[in-house]
């Protein structure tokens, strides 16, 4: 608990979040919620399952799954905190009475936008993550869901993005884009102009998803 | 625990405030914006962020609460590669040793190896990770989102150009080499 009186509440931006979360087009969202017993222990084997699925995917070299799919997440994690390090005095030793779920999101789009898009396409999965928290109000009515959130969210004292100009896609897109410019500039260095020309526009026909 | 998807790793420490510098901490944090944060000069880092928590959220539905003893700092990185390198490099920064003196057990003086040792002390373990581009270096986005720019550019500039004038054109911007 602090003793220098309660933090100055920041204003909202246009973004539906506060200026310290952002960075460009970047947001971070950071929630801790309390976990009932339940949570305690189905939060390890739902984390155990979720990771195996999709290094499977992975390995498999299938599409990630819903949650990545989500195209405006960069990284996300969840984390059960079961117990606090103790460095010694004057630490007080913390007494967990009830684990807490850290959730943190890297992305990017407007705060109220991400949350309906959890709620709607993520209702299940949303339920599984959350529904061991004390107060979840379930995903759908989003309403009572972004209060919750809101309740619940901590705002950074700094967030940095290493390119925050660019949204996920963007991202994606060029990471797609540039290996197949390297493969079209080898393969047509050497052409004639009027050949050259018409590669040109098969390439910018074949990549136009990506720029 | 899974702190690593790809070639991603996902770094959480959550450190207790010394009494009565929670303040100042927290006005040094503030102080930084996108071009003077420290992990501007950390070239693994895709995102990170620095959050002070003053107590736990306590929810009504909670049969009794729960309360931290101090305020912690809490500090997330999502990076690329090997988390040793990327702890030497952020422990060797003055902005960490003037971060984490704020903190309770922090080793002094607060750097090099004995800072880094404490990082991985208070460090926890995340349980699911999700990275959108788990393989790629920060570098490697970086350098791709400039290709992406520099070719929407010149699509719309070579708009019309005859094939001749394209292929300069084309060679002048992206020479042998890039």
């Amino acid at each position: 608990m602090s003793d220098e009186g309660p933090t100055p509440v920041e204003p909202i931006t246009a973004t539906g979040t506060a200026p310290r979360n952002v960075d460009g087009q970047a947001i971070a969202i950071t929630v801790f919620s309390s976990v009932n017993w339940l949570g305690r222990l189905w939060l390890p084997i739902l984390f155990w399952a979720a990771t195996l699925v999709a290094r499977v995917e992975a390995w498999l070299g299938r599409p990630p799954g819903t949650l990545a799919r989500l195209s405006f997440i960069h990284f996300a994690r969840w984390t059960l905190v079961r117990r606090i390090p103790y460095n010694g005095p004057p630490q007080r030793k913390e007494t967990m009475t009830y684990p807490r779920l850290f959730f943190e999101s890297n992305f990017n789009g407007g705060w109220q936008e991400y949350i309906d898009a959890f709620s709607h396409i993520l209702t299940t999965g949303m339920k599984a993550f959350w529904g061991t928290s004390y107060g979840f109000p379930q995903p759908l009515p989003a309403g009572p869901f972004k209060e919750y959130i809101k309740e619940n969210e901590l705002v950074a004292s700094h967030f940095y993005s290493a390119y925050p100009q660019a949204t996920t896609t963007m991202v994606l897109a060029a990471l797609k884009l540039a290996p197949e410019f390297k493969a079209f500039k080898l393969q047509n260095a050497d052409k004639s102009a009027v050949d050259f020309a018409e590669a040109w526009r098969e390439f910018l026909t074949k990549v136009q998803g990506s720029l | 625990m899974s702190n690593g998807s790809g070639q991603a790793y996902a770094f959480m420490a959550m450190t207790p405030v010394l009494e009565g510098h929670e303040r100042e901490l927290r006005a040094y944090l503030e102080s930084f914006n996108q071009q003077t944060s420290p992990f501007a000069t950390l070239t693994q880092t895709h995102f990170a962020r620095w959050v002070i928590i003053e107590d736990w959220v306590n929810s009504s539905a909670q049969p009794t609460q729960d309360h931290l003893g101090s305020p912690y700092l809490i500090f997330t990185s999502n990076l690329h590669g090997r988390i040793d390198d990327y702890l030497d490099a952020l422990c060797n920064l003055e902005q960490a040793s003037a971060i984490w003196s704020h903190c309770i057990g922090c080793p002094t003086p607060a750097g090099g190896p004995a800072l880094k040792a404490y990082l991985l002390h208070n460090q926890l373990d995340t349980g699911f990770f999700v990275a959108a581009y788990p393989d790629a270096s920060v570098e490697q986005v970086q350098a791709s989102l400039a290709l992406r720019e520099q070719l929407i550019a010149f699509t719309v500039r070579s708009q019309g150009m005859d094939p001749t004038t394209l292929k300069s054109a084309f060679e002048a911007e992206f020479p042998d080499g890039d």
